[in-house]
């Protein structure tokens, strides 16, 4: 799992609207910066570091969501949360497999065609939900989610 | 679960104070749904203690220079909580998706054999279940299932040891204690 970017130049006396301004630019950086690759389902990882990237950025909507704009906060953080969500329907099948597999390896042939049956399901799964997410990343791109969302850091410093 | 509210909180003020205001509703969430936690039957109870984790992990990740150096120890905690919590709920979805596949599996199997019966039989011949598509796929389906509750127990043993752990060392106020203290600024830090 990648590690968070460090936002920088926070500490106590910083003002709360200023640390809801940074830490709103570095975790939309952080999850642009993950979309590259993310629909390549030979590399699970990928998917699950912007997966982490779009949870650390809701969180901090949400931490620091007194300083932001009511209207625009609410229709940004729905975004966010729809693209996590299709993040999440992509990643679980991804560790369902891989779980089924290290399960699998300690159980007989005659219990294989079992898991075999529920991975090809799972498989399945995986297929659909990334067809799904890639309707999520370019309405993402299509609604100017991280344009919208480097203006709500801009509003949280000058309102 | 939705978050609770965090009251007074002020966008002017310094980002210590309403972080430590953050913090302390987070950890008195996390506190609360403990007691329904500890009930092994209560998986919706020790799913909402895992979102309530990682609340607590991310609000102290995205506010850590706001704290004293003890504050990081909360974030570990959270951490190692949330991953324990996590693979418990990975088995309880497993079980449920095993289930529900078998009664696929099933479903298919009864339509097979169903097409196979001859409808003047008065009764129906049990030869015919060599029709079924799935037959052999049970086994494993409830081997899976026997794995996978044996290893949410011996998860739950874990979750609930950390727990105790957690108490006897008096997580809760020394992380209290960490996010009401502030940082030493750069300059008075004795020189190494």
């Amino acid at each position: 799992m990648a590690k968070a970017l460090d936002i920088p130049d926070l500490d106590a006396d910083t003002v709360f609207r200023d640390a809801a301004a940074r830490a709103v630019e570095v975790r939309t950086e952080e999850l642009f910066d993950h979309a590259e690759g993310v629909l390549d389902l030979d590399d699970i990882e990928r998917v699950h570091d912007m997966r982490v990237a779009s949870r650390r950025l809701r969180a901090v909507l949400e931490i620091f969501g007194p300083c932001f704009p009511k209207r625009q906060l609410r229709s940004a953080l729905a975004d966010v949360k729809q693209l996590a969500d299709s993040l999440g329907e992509r990643r679980d099948p991804d560790v369902a497999v891989s779980s089924l597999e290290q399960i699998g390896a300690g159980l007989t042939s005659d219990d294989a065609p079992g898991l075999d049956s529920l991975i090809a399901e799972l498989n399945s799964e995986r297929r659909a939900a990334n067809e799904d997410l890639a309707a999520t990343l370019e309405e993402t791109q299509r609604s100017g989610l991280q344009v919208r969302l480097m203006a709500l850091a801009a509003e949280a410093r000058r309102t | 679960m939705k978050a609770r509210a965090v009251k007074g909180l002020d966008c002017d003020g310094t980002l210590a104070d309403n972080a430590e205001r953050i913090v302390r509703v987070r950890l008195d969430e996390l506190h609360r749904l403990a007691p329904a936690a500890l009930d092994p039957s209560q998986s919706e109870a020790l799913h909402d203690m895992r979102i309530a984790a990682k609340r607590l992990r991310y609000a102290l990740e995205a506010t850590l220079p706001a704290f004293g150096p003890g504050a990081a120890r909360g974030i570990e905690v959270a951490k190692e909580l949330q991953g324990t919590l996590g693979e418990i709920h990975d088995c309880d979805v497993m079980v449920e998706v095993a289930h529900a596949h078998a009664r696929e599996l099933r479903a298919e199997d009864g339509a097979a054999v169903r097409a196979a019966l001859d409808p003047r039989a008065e009764d129906l011949d049990p030869g015919l279940l060599r029709l079924a598509p799935n037959r052999a796929r049970y086994r494993g389906l409830e081997a899976l299932v026997t794995y996978l509750r044996v290893r949410r127990d011996v998860l739950f043993a874990q979750f609930a040891e950390q727990w105790a752990e957690l108490d006897r060392q008096g997580f809760r106020k020394a992380l209290e204690r960490a996010v009401s203290e502030r940082p030493e600024p750069a300059e008075h830090q004795p020189a190494q």
